[in-house]
């Protein structure tokens, strides 16, 4: 086992344990991806967090703002919440014109957040919340579809408690919201109808504007399609504004978001501010007022500093503590010039580790959806290998083997004096040692990420190194702290076989993951993989001879061979068909293919297809509730109805591609086909056994 | 996104010139005589707005799988509205301006299956693939609705209610437009609400 491609290993392995971790549940429609988020997970009793709605909408397809203008409709969230919360209405993000032909509508492409004021009660006792919101949309291409979602977050009540990479994204929206300008505006009606718009902004004084619109509140006052011509005079600027045929404009006063493309030094950006314009004369041009402010510089900056705090807490993670904690003990008795020497060798094996991963994930993502982001956690071969890294750690500590000066330093002794590239190693094993444990808030790191663009997301993972390195490299820096470590001694040869336990404990918790993915089978394997890896240290351990530890190696290799053989998917039965038709969920049902179905459809019958997947939770949670009620079986077998399940707990190219056909990215999805009827009903993915059986009872 | 927020205006504006020279994109104005039309109804006979002169008359955009339109047939609102104008002697033509491969196009026999499957009864489907009649009078989303009275002057436009949402749920709470139009009418009353808002799906044009 050299080292290079055991490193090649864990940057692998970590970097998939960034991709997969999920927030929360997304939904996904035929054309949007919908998200609940929180700038907090934890909340305390009255205290104010911003929940939002994030909206992904498909390639080409839009979502529409509060006035959608001439057609669309808006988004819409109705909130199911805890007794005593509190949800205010959606603060609106700058909308775009979207034309269509000759009309104009307002909306969003792309992905955006919606955020919304959510308030705790002042008695809110201590205990896990769900905030539940039913959101509505339309959402367009050149045909519009109107689409909902019942979505769920998670929340710890009765403690406040940041998170660390949803607070600084949403802290970021809402200081780019349109704030409400404290500068009066006005609205004066010209003879022809139009109506002129002055306004005076002091944060665009003296800067460039490449566009200027004003998008009103009301649907029935300007016409949305109508050019808006703009003139910039001192600080003042002025739009016109072309009626709509009812001739409101300008007999009463207006209210929107006036929106400008700003060309400054750090390029183009949209700004935007809400106005209220009262009906009266033209604004004279004013003396400039108070300079432009810096504006929202903050959003990068805000997101770095949560990066590095989140860095500075993964130091304590119970993965992580036993690996560095024995690396600073050491520094008690080591010179001053090489304590420093291993801070900045630790601090470039960290820095070193992370930038490589962002590296990779950037890399990965550029790649585009072959990879398919989301699933890589759930390769059990990813959750196998770490279990073992921690497994051999585990053994590590608990003294069964030393790897002398190469990884830790830790096996030599306190008097070791380990060179640069043992700490440099450390660094870099402290890196993917924190992967199991920080799994989901890296999962939100990655969101974070892979919105942004690859300069702004190195900036985060950079941070994000900095802050996890920064307490080991101060005291490797600081004697005055260093003298503050407890004195060596014989105790600590006892305390580093303590802390194998956390680490041992991580493998459990690993396994345990692994058998609920990939079965009985695949933790048979991962316990071989850890059998020959427990003998071969043991081998290399008792025998100075060479040929000795070569056939003890070929043994372990062999086994780990055949362990790893088991767990890749499709190369042996860890999980099969039968093995997910074997769950009571699944009874009477047959595996699925296209030819199977059709089959069935041309007997007549009704066709019910379950696409899943083991580590898909909505999918278990309605096999659970919905699909295992004998109810629900009953009604399968009095209606005849032939049920097929798609397992896509592996990849499989011909599920992928009916998902596809479907609009489809990802599982559950329920698809009914009725005698006679040639397109399928597509059910809803929040499964209910009274929806379900009123479904197949309706053909 | 900045980037392409610029385009998108300058397509904006550069549609509008485009579609707001006069002849293309008209817009019909309240008071004023309505824009005379021709076209072609689903069995194929030429109508006019002429042959209707002395009858008040509706005219509906359409278009039957824009959400908007399916949640007034599909609750069967409009078809009532329908009966209830037709029981009135009002003239009722059911407008689809989509351009061909556009959604809700249609030929002359699939119009009149659909009238049917919905149980609608209008007066007549005119079917203008070209989009010659929806920009003569500035047709925007579908529903969007018209009412020009026995004179041939254009006393409403806008759109069928006070509920500019794809859900049914919204009919019930709806102060529906065109039915108040035509009371207003029948009672010899000066229109109170002429104009509203359209809201709807876009117009599918021609592209």
């Amino acid at each position: 086992m050299t080292r290079s491609p055991l490193r090649v290993f864990f940057f692998v392995v970590f970097a998939l344990m960034f991709a997969g971790a999920a927030n929360g549940q997304a939904v996904r429609t035929e054309n949007v991806e919908a998200q609940l988020h929180a700038s907090h997970s934890g909340i305390m009793a009255g205290e104010r967090v911003t929940v939002v709605l994030r909206l992904k909408m498909r390639e080409g397809w839009h979502t529409y703002w509060r006035n959608a203008g001439d057609s669309g409709e808006a988004t819409e969230i109705s909130w199911e919440l805890p007794p005593g919360f509190q949800a205010g209405p959606i603060q609106w993000p700058i909308p775009h014109s979207v034309p269509i032909g000759p009309i104009t509508s307002y909306g969003f492409e792309g992905e955006i957040l919606l955020p919304v004021e959510l308030q705790a009660p002042a008695n809110l006792a201590s205990g896990d919340l769900v905030i539940s919101a039913s959101a509505h949309w339309l959402v367009c291409s050149h045909v519009c579809i109107p689409e909902e979602a019942l979505l769920h977050l998670p929340l710890r009540g009765g403690e406040s408690r940041i998170d660390p990479i949803w607070a600084p994204r949403i802290a970021q929206t809402l200081a780019a919201l349109p704030h409400a300008l404290q500068t009066p505006a006005r609205l004066t009606r010209n003879a022809d109808g139009t109506a002129r718009l002055t306004v005076s902004v002091p944060q665009w004084q003296g800067k460039k504007l490449r566009t200027l619109y004003f998008f009103p509140y009301a649907r029935d006052q300007i016409d949305h399609a109508a050019a808006q011509a703009f003139r910039v005079k001192g600080g003042e600027f002025s739009l016109t504004l072309q009626p709509q045929p009812n001739g409101l404009l300008g007999t009463e006063s207006i209210s929107g978001v006036l929106s400008a493309e700003v060309e400054s030094p750090k390029g183009k950006r949209d700004e935007a501010v809400e106005i209220t314009a009262q009906l009266g004369d033209a604004l004279a041009p004013a003396a400039a007022s108070a300079p432009a402010s810096g504006g929202q510089a903050l959003g990068l900056g805000g997101a770095m500093l949560f990066a590095f705090l989140g860095g500075l807490i993964l130091n304590i993670m119970p993965c992580v503590f036993p690996v560095l904690s024995i690396k600073a003990l050491s520094f008690a008795t080591t010179p001053a010039t090489e304590a420093r020497r291993h801070g900045i060798f630790f601090l470039a094996g960290v820095m070193v580790t992370f930038l490589a991963l962002a590296g990779l994930l950037i890399g990965l993502q550029a790649a585009g959806a072959a990879i398919g982001w989301g699933f890589q956690l759930q390769q059990p071969l990813v959750v196998a290998g770490l279990a073992l890294v921690f497994f051999t750690l585990g053994l590590n500590l608990l003294g069964a083997f030393e790897i002398g000066s190469s990884l830790q330093g830790i096996g030599s002794g306190v008097a070791a004096r380990p060179g640069g590239l043992g700490a440099f190693a450390t660094g870099a094993l402290a890196v993917v040692a924190a992967s199991p444990c920080t799994a989901p808030f890296m999962g939100g790191a990655l969101g974070f990420a892979a919105t942004q663009p690859p300069v702004i997301s190195m900036g985060v993972f950079a941070a994000l190194g900095l802050g996890f390195a920064a307490p080991f490299t101060l005291l490797s820096f600081a004697p005055a702290l260093r003298r503050l470590l407890p004195k060596p001694g014989a105790w600590m040869a006892r305390f580093k076989e303590l802390l194998a336990f956390p680490m041992l404990a991580t493998a459990i918790y690993l396994a345990w993951v692994l058998m609920q993915q990939s079965g009985a089978n695949a933790v048979l394997a991962l316990l071989s993989a850890m059998l020959a890896v427990g003998f071969w240290v043991w081998a290399w351990g008792v025998s100075r001879r060479s040929v000795t530890r070569f056939a003890a190696g070929a043994i372990s290799l062999g086994v780990l061979g055949a362990a790893v053989y088991g767990l890749v998917p499709g190369s042996a039965p860890a999980r099969s068909e039968q093995a997910a038709l074997a769950a009571p969920a699944h009874q009477g049902a047959a595996a699925w293919s296209s030819a199977a179905v059709d089959a069935a459809r041309q007997e007549g019958k009704v066709v019910l297809v379950n696409f899943t997947a083991a580590w898909c939770v909505t999918c278990k949670v309605n096999e659970a509730l919905v699909f295992s009620r004998s109810e629900v079986a009953a009604t399968l077998q009095d209606q005849k109805v032939a049920y097929f399940v798609g397992d896509w707990t592996s990849q499989d190219p011909l599920i992928k591609a009916e998902l596809s056909r479907h609009g489809r990215q990802g599982v559950p999805l329920y698809v009914l086909y009725r005698p006679g009827v040639p397109e399928p009903e597509i059910l809803p993915q929040q499964l209910s056994a009274e929806g379900l059986i009123g479904a197949i009872r309706k053909t | 996104m900045i980037h392409r927020r610029t385009i998108l205006i300058g397509t904006g504006a550069l549609t509008l010139a485009i579609a707001c020279a006069p002849a293309a994109f008209a817009k019909a104005a309240n008071g004023k005589p309505a824009p005379a039309f021709s076209a072609l109804d689903s069995a194929g006979m030429e109508r006019t707005l002429a042959e209707f002169k002395g009858r008040n008359v509706v005219l509906e955009w359409t278009n039957h799988d824009c959400p908007f339109v399916r949640k007034h047939y599909g609750a069967g609102a409009m078809q009532t509205l329908q009966k209830e104008a037709i029981g009135a002697g009002t003239v009722w033509l059911s407008i689809i301006s989509s351009g061909p491969g556009q959604q809700g196009f249609v030929s002359g026999s699939e119009a009149d299956a659909l009238t049917t499957k919905r149980n609608a009864s209008p007066t007549a489907v005119l079917l203008d693939s070209t989009g010659r009649v929806g920009k003569a009078y500035g047709a925007k989303t579908t529903p969007h609705m018209f009412i020009i009275n026995t004179q041939g002057v254009l006393v409403y436009q806008g759109g069928i209610d006070d509920r500019p949402s794809a859900n049914p749920a919204d009919l019930a709470k709806a102060t529906n437009y065109v039915r108040a139009a035509l009371g207003d009418i029948a009672a010899g009353r000066s229109v109170a609400v002429a104009y509203s808002a359209p809201y709807g799906c876009s117009v599918k044009y021609a592209a």
